[in-house]
């Protein structure tokens, strides 16, 4: 057994749950793309279980009639854990929509987040002091407000 | 990290601080936290508490460091759960008198070799994939260049704050997709890609836009911009991930020429020397031309000097 | 996987036909724009009415929303396990056809009204 054999690898890796899930992995200040990241992945992640139920919900029509559509949204509208669920969903939908237009303004059309430059102290990142974080800032904004409406049309009836 | 503390030197950090240092060690295999007690001075760096460490209290601690002043990128390390060059942390900026613990890591999403060591060959494997050199179509003329390539002011400005990367590997550490996806190419490699792609001294963007258009390349990135938070040197990597995004779909879609430039013009032999205008005065007791026919020699301490009547240029 | 940047330009472009869409269905549900309650618009012959009429555009919805669902899903997978990339295109692939098989039936094998 040579030196090699006993030599073991330690990777280092923190993971993908704890990259994905929690924000705070890395506790760098300044910097709130991250808690958007790891918003943006969740919202979506759920958002696509919603959107297999609903397209198997909405198919009810066609696999069993009209009446189980009617029993089915009576049902669906008298339990408050549905109201609830339908209510999360909502919220979820709204930001990634929301934090989506500044991402697809970043990402894709690459505007918004500033123009290289010679790095002066105090070092902010140009990208930092860019249109996308004050865009980021509206969407944190707005978010719990739409979310409010959205939650008075749905438990309204 | 981008905003550091600037007068943190300059204040005086508590007297004694614990310092826990998270220890692998590749014969053992495991890991484990030790804790080390240091006394403190006034601008005291976390690089030098170390060394202080190994000096003192326990030889065996290992960690990498070369430059001490921020320039090599040898000494990054998490320190308090955010990566930062040690030799550029002060202890009075991350210790605090009611909370002196200093808790220190190695860099995440890099292979441990003992401690504080990491493995940087994965790193600077990918850093190289991306070929950070400028390529020229003429390999003669690359290999043999007759003149400078020309880049104008404007054109530096644009790859001006990329080219500060120092390889530390903090970006790459403090990456959410690096550190799931041990293939992603990293935010370093890729704002170097950028780097090469959009500078004009460079004819071949389009090998490394199929490098970084792949599967774990530039489309992995999130834009959750934490590289740029830490990056010491402001370099602002995911900056330059959203502009090679976008560039990559613009080449793709046919909307993208890359602009490059020309070498410059041979530099043109010696002129002869134009004569003086009539107006120009010599110093007084000079003679030009009795100095252009025979150089002058003059002797200083021993050690005989000639002097070029060149620079006696009068203007 | 066809190339990669073609995916993820699909996905932004889903992105963009997805704020246009969902705004659109979603404001199917607000009681200012419609004009009856929420509950009412779930109603038997409301959601036919949309059927018959804007049957495809509610298609397209859904084929849009899973796309880019199911691919930004295979983004996660291929951080998650980057060993099995080949798989995960797979699972892409079956996923999106299934959900894409009953959304179709769902606007193309509508029962008429009873
Ligand atoms: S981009 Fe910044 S953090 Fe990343 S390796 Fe270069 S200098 Fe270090
Ligand atoms: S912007 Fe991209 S490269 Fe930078 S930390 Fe976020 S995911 Fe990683
Ligand atoms: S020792 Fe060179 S960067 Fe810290």
């Amino acid at each position: 057994m040579g030196l090699t054999d006993r030599v073991r690898q330690y990777r280092n890796l923190p993971g993908f749950l704890q990259a994905s899930l929690n924000p705070w992995l890395i506790k760098a200040r300044n910097n709130p793309e991250r808690l958007a990241f790891v918003l943006h992945r969740v919202t979506g992640f759920t958002v696509l279980l919603y959107l297999f139920l609903h397209i198997i919900v909405t198919n009810t029509p066609a696999r069993a009639g009209w009446e189980a559509w009617d029993s089915l949204m009576e049902a669906f509208g008298a339990a408050l854990f549905n109201k609830v669920g339908e209510f999360i969903i909502a919220g979820f939908v709204i930001f990634h929509g929301m934090n989506g237009i500044r991402l697809l303004l970043t990402e894709f059309f690459g505007v918004c987040i500033g123009k290289p430059e010679k790095p002066k102290p105090p070092y902010i990142p140009p990208s930092f002091k860019a249109c996308q974080r004050r865009l980021l800032y509206l969407v944190f904004a707005l978010w719990p407000i739409l979310w409010a409406i959205a939650g008075y049309i749905i438990f309204k009836g | 990290m981008a905003i550091a503390d600037l007068k943190a030197a300059t204040r005086i950090p508590p007297k004694l601080v614990t310092i826990r240092v998270k220890r692998w060690s590749p014969t053992k295999g495991k890991v484990e936290w030790r804790e080390y007690q240091v006394e403190t001075y006034r601008g005291m760096t976390v690089l030098e508490a170390l060394l202080k460490v190994k000096a003192e209290k326990d030889h065996t601690l290992s960690m990498r460091y070369s430059c001490r002043m921020g320039v090599c990128g040898s000494c990054g390390m998490v320190i308090n759960g955010v990566p930062r060059l040690a030799c550029q942390t002060q202890i009075a900026e991350v210790a605090s008198e009611s909370n002196p613990v200093i808790t220190i890591e190695p860099l995440y999403n890099h292979p441990v070799i003992r401690d504080l060591a990491t493995d940087f060959n994965p790193f600077f494997g990918k850093h190289a994939s991306v070929k950070p050199y400028l390529i020229r179509k003429d390999i003669e003329e690359r290999e043999g260049p007759t003149g400078e390539y020309i880049l104008k002011p404007e054109e530096l400005e644009n790859i001006y704050q990329f080219s500060l990367c120092i390889s530390c590997g903090l970006c790459y550490s403090a990456c959410p997709v690096a550190a799931s996806d041990p293939e992603y190419l990293g935010p370093q490699a890729l704002a170097q890609a950028l780097r090469f792609i959009i500078d004009p001294r460079d004819e071949d963007p389009n090998t490394r836009i199929a490098v970084v258009d792949s599967e774990h390349g530039c489309h992995r990135c999130h834009y959750a911009a934490t590289c740029s938070a830490v990056c010491p040197k402001a370099v602002d990597p995911a900056m330059a991930i959203q502009m090679l995004r976008s560039i990559v779909f613009r080449h793709r879609l046919g909307f993208w020429r890359k602009r490059t430039s020309k070498p410059a013009e041979k530099p043109k032999e010696w002129q002869p020397k134009k004569p003086m205008p009539p107006e120009a005065q010599t110093i007084p007791g000079v003679d030009l031309e009795q100095m252009e026919k025979e150089p002058v020699i003059v002797e200083v301490d021993g050690i005989k000097v000639e002097i070029d009547y060149k620079f006696y240029k009068i203007r | 996987m066809a190339r990669t940047w073609t995916m993820q330009f699909l996905q932004y472009v889903t992105a963009i036909l997805l704020i246009v869409l969902l705004s659109f269905h979603l404001a199917e549900r607000i009681p200012w724009i419609t004009g009856i309650s929420y509950h009412e618009s779930l109603k038997s012959e409301r959601v036919a009415d949309a059927y018959s009429s804007y049957g495809w555009v509610l298609l397209l919805l859904a084929y849009a929303a899973l796309f880019h669902g199911l691919n930004g899903f295979r983004g996660m997978l291929h951080e998650w396990k980057p060993r099995h990339g080949r798989l995960w295109d797979l699972v892409f692939i079956i996923l999106f056809l299934v959900f894409a098989g009953i959304a179709t039936y769902t606007v193309v094998g509508l029962p008429p009204l009873p």
